[in-house]
């Protein structure tokens, strides 16, 4: 049978891409932002996954306003990184697994989570971003990528609980595949960031943590909050951090948190969290509230 | 009223993007949208009157377009998600619409950031 061997939330910033694609992994101002994600890319050759299932959402690029879906899986053996404006990325087509992505989508189905399916359809930033940094691609990606799309854009969104629901229902989904694959479960966006209006600009570091904290211990109470409480919390595009909640819905109850980089440089709290299944030793649990977010920029 | 956007109103600065103001705002929007598509760029950057006529847009739309007022733009209907595929093709960053928005030099925008050097 298939296993979840752990997770990650990561930021999808699109200048990630930009400055990736520029090759500004050494520049001082860029370094503690690719630094961060070694060790979990060093954790990924290590165990080798199949496949991640991407909790991500399109930003207005594989679908249009005309017919948004707030549910949505990709099925294909390749999916071409979008043109977002700018052109194309010198980065191979995401590769799938066809058998996975299908058994997934029948598992939420008949779970009662009534997805859309998309076909040959391009992907944006919000997989492409951080992909490349987790999972290297020359020549070609090494595993497959299950993508499943959240509407984080067009309200009404799903609510926070719903996108815990559906994480819980993914991972029911993956211990029904008979095949003996190992996934790992990606939750995308955040954290705290506001990108429109006179409010543009917003950041809250305290309630990163705070979040950070409560994902990890008592999610729950995360499932409780209002798109407009994490909009006041956390800035008004920060409520795509709810894909974060699909993410920790697909873990068990007690996990532990591997590695964390907090990288706060202009508008976005850029956040990388790797988690497994087991318990936090009490002390560093305690500890989390408080502490000094590593590689952070006082 | 949907239930999960109570309070927002109390957030000042801050444009909610819901199916109201996307019904509104669908060929503003569909206008920017289309700009992932090089053939679409390419028209717009030789004759933006006729494209912006092509996709159907009033003149306030025109307006906000041709003067590329980008808080003004969110503040009609425009979702940002759009706003930044259209930034791409008239060369402008996205920290410098940001600063815009926020009735910023550039400069005095980056000043408020942690990593100044960060662009």
């Amino acid at each position: 049978m298939a296993k979840i061997i752990g997770s990650i939330g990561t930021s999808h910033v699109p200048t990630i891409g930009v400055a990736y694609d520029k090759g500004r992994q050494a520049d001082p101002a860029w370094a503690p932002l690719f630094d961060g994600y070694k060790p979990v890319a060093q954790w990924l050759a290590e165990k080798k996954p199949d496949a991640l299932v991407f909790f991500y959402n399109d930003h207005a690029t594989t679908f249009f306003f005309d017919m948004y879906p707030t549910f949505a899986l990709g099925v294909g053996e390749r999916f071409p990184v979008a043109d977002e404006g700018a052109g194309l990325r010198p980065l191979p087509h995401i590769k799938g697994n066809v058998d996975l992505q299908c058994h997934i989508a029948e598992s939420l189905v008949n779970d009662e989570f009534d997805l859309t399916i998309f076909q040959e359809k391009p992907i944006d930033h919000g997989c492409a971003s951080p992909l490349p940094l987790l999972w290297p691609h020359d020549p070609d990606w090494p595993g497959a990528l299950v993508p499943i799309a959240i509407n984080v854009l067009q309200y009404p969104l799903p609510t926070a609980k719903r996108c815990y629901k559906l994480g819980q229902a993914v991972r029911r989904a993956v211990e029904s595949y008979p095949e003996d694959l190992k996934v790992v479960i990606v939750g995308t966006g955040g954290l705290s960031h506001q990108i429109h209006g006179e409010r543009t600009g917003f950041n809250n570091e305290e309630w990163d943590h705070e979040f950070l904290r409560l994902l990890q211990f008592e999610p729950e109470k995360l499932t409780e909050l209002t798109h407009a409480d994490f909009v006041r919390r956390g800035g008004a595009e920060s409520v795509e951090q709810i894909m974060w909640l699909a993410m920790r819905g697909a873990m068990p109850e007690k996990i532990r948190r591997l590695h964390l980089n907090y990288y706060l440089a202009t508008t976005t709290a850029m956040t990388l969290a790797l988690y497994e299944e087991g318990e936090e030793p009490a002390q560093a649990a305690a500890a989390t509230a408080s502490r000094v977010p590593d590689n952070a920029t006082a | 009223m949907n239930p999960q956007l109570k309070g927002m109103e109390e957030i000042e600065g801050t444009y909610a993007f819901d199916i109201r103001t996307s019904n509104k705002a669908l060929k503003l929007n569909r206008f920017f949208w289309n700009m992932i598509r090089a053939e679409w760029r390419d028209r717009y950057k030789a004759d933006p009157e006729a494209v912006m006529q092509e996709a159907g847009l009033n003149d306030t739309e025109k307006n906000l377009v041709r003067t590329e007022d980008w808080l003004g733009l969110v503040q009609y209907g425009a979702c940002f998600f759009v706003i930044e595929k259209f930034a791409r093709v008239v060369r402008k960053t996205n920290l410098e619409v940001y600063a815009m928005m926020r009735g910023e030099t550039f400069e005095q925008f980056m000043a408020t950031r942690r990593v100044p050097e960060s662009r």
